[in-house]
């Protein structure tokens, strides 16, 4: 019998040996969201002082909205053959959680941090709160992993799979997006974005706690 | 070939809403209007105990559904159901009349305001809860799944609730359940409350309407379930004996 940590690196291995094989992220979702951030300016006009306002929170939508499709995109690519193989294998449902989040976690820091770059380049973005966009990649990332993934376990091979988890992850990850559009502000205007962290942290080991406790029956649910 | 189940005959739940919706109607119009907002300060009777009600369904759903992950019981699942289905339609109500109370008393329909932008964000939540619903005929499977939304999505009740005092807002803070003493006068705040009362009495008489009506639905989807189902051995033929007699 294999540890639990041995079960997410194995699970977390394999999500990832799939991306690379696909390259569904890379190839797909990270080419779609600098598409939507090169049509901003094209629908509300291209005022340059206006963009430069506007884009740290037009990054922070379009992660949360194109980083579902990351999470989602297990949901996808498994048969419910494939999900019932995994099943019998007898792997802890919480570590086959993990392991989940945690590929989606990996993808996730990528997809914002070449997604940053996009933004930093069209919309010219004051450089000032650059130190903590690390910490806030790490811990949107995480956020939107196990939300993401808990929400694909929920939906799992039902009928409107696809449409229904970014239903359930876009209202639900608003603590997200308003502790990483905080934060940076507040550094920015030079006061503390300690509190901001603070609250994207607790919605993280809040989501860990309820996606772990839920494994097991959303297991059994097939 | 199984029974179709039987409709439904209870008839007080419908008494106990008219009778409930008449006096909350008179009571909320007999009442002297409010010195400031006049008229107008009449849609408080129904928006406030629409949002009350949302937050009390949404409370029974994540109640009923931690019920049924520990006993596994679709009863429980039914009653989540249909308290999360009443839910929505009352959060829809509150954000309608709130609007209509907001244009000429704000000056717009929709402000960016904590409390209106998280009641929209429950609403949506809440809908997607509904449409989960949708994505399996698989009672029991059903039922977890949407049971672990189900009490995941409560967090948004002291959001929105305490929204007014965390964030600085248009919306007024509370008026009733003020830690010091109510910030309204005392026959409205009694109209109010006899309103709240009122709503809270439709919203039992809805609930067992509605918890009747999905227990047939299930019924349904079960005798359905079996009419389809093929019969195991059913490909099979019998062998055929000379002259085709099997």
């Amino acid at each position: 019998m294999i540890g639990f940590g041995a079960q997410v690196a194995a699970i977390a291995r394999r999500d990832l040996r799939r991306e690379r094989r696909t390259g569904e992220v890379v190839w797909v979702t990270l080419p779609f969201g600098a598409i939507a951030l090169l049509l901003v300016p094209l629908a509300i006009g291209t005022d340059a002082p206006m963009l430069q306002r506007i884009g740290p929170g037009l990054f922070w939508v379009v992660v949360m909205l194109f980083g579902v499709l990351i999470s989602v995109r297990q949901t996808n690519a498994e048969t419910t053959a494939q999900r019932d193989q995994v099943a019998l294998t007898g792997l802890d449902p919480a570590a086959i959680y993990v392991g989940r989040a945690a590929a989606s976690f990996v993808l996730l820091v990528v997809f914002q941090a070449a997604l940053g770059v996009v933004t930093l380049v069209l919309y010219d973005v004051p450089v000032e709160g650059l130190v903590l966009l690390p910490v806030t990649f790490l811990v949107v990332g995480a956020g939107l992993a196990l939300l993401g993934t808990l929400a694909a376990g929920i939906v799992s091979t039902g009928t409107n799979a696809t449409a229904l988890v970014p239903l359930l992850v876009a209202p639900l990850s608003i603590p997200l997006l308003i502790g990483a559009t905080q934060a940076l502000e507040a550094l920015r205007l030079g006061r503390s974005s300690l509190t901001w962290v603070l609250m994207m942290i607790v919605t993280v080991l809040v989501l860990a706690i309820a996606g772990v406790l839920s494994a097991r029956p959303l297991q059994e649910t097939g | 070939m199984t029974d179709r189940p039987q409709s439904t005959t209870t008839s007080w739940p419908w008494i106990a809403m008219a009778v409930a919706g008449l006096i909350t109607f008179v009571a909320s119009m007999t009442v002297n209007p409010d010195a400031i907002q006049g008229q107008l300060s009449r849609i408080m009777y129904v928006h406030v105990p629409s949002a009350w009600l949302a937050y009390l369904a949404f409370a029974v759903t994540m109640a009923a559904s931690a019920m049924y992950l520990w006993k596994r019981d679709l009863a429980w699942d039914r009653r989540a159901h249909a308290s999360a289905e009443i839910g929505v339609v009352f959060t829809a109500m509150a954000i309608g009349l709130g609007m209509t109370w907001a244009k000429p008393t704000w000056g717009v329909w929709w402000t960016w305001d904590a409390r209106l932008t998280l009641t929209a964000i429950m609403f949506f939540v809440y809908l997607g809860y509904l449409a989960l619903r949708r994505t399996t005929d698989d009672l029991h499977a059903r039922a977890r799944r949407s049971a672990i939304l189900g009490v995941l999505a409560v967090v948004q009740i002291p959001l929105v609730h305490f929204s007014v005092i965390w964030w600085r807002t248009l919306h007024q803070p509370p008026s009733v359940f003020e830690p010091a003493s109510p910030d309204i006068d005392t026959p409205m705040l009694a109209t109010l409350l006899l309103a709240v009362a009122m709503f809270t009495v439709m919203y039992v008489a809805m609930m067992v309407k509605r918890v009747e009506l999905a227990r047939l639905e299930d019924e349904i989807l079960v005798s359905e379930q079996v009419d389809d189902s093929v019969v195991a051995g059913e490909a099979v033929t019998a062998p055929l004996l000379d002259g085709g007699a099997a």
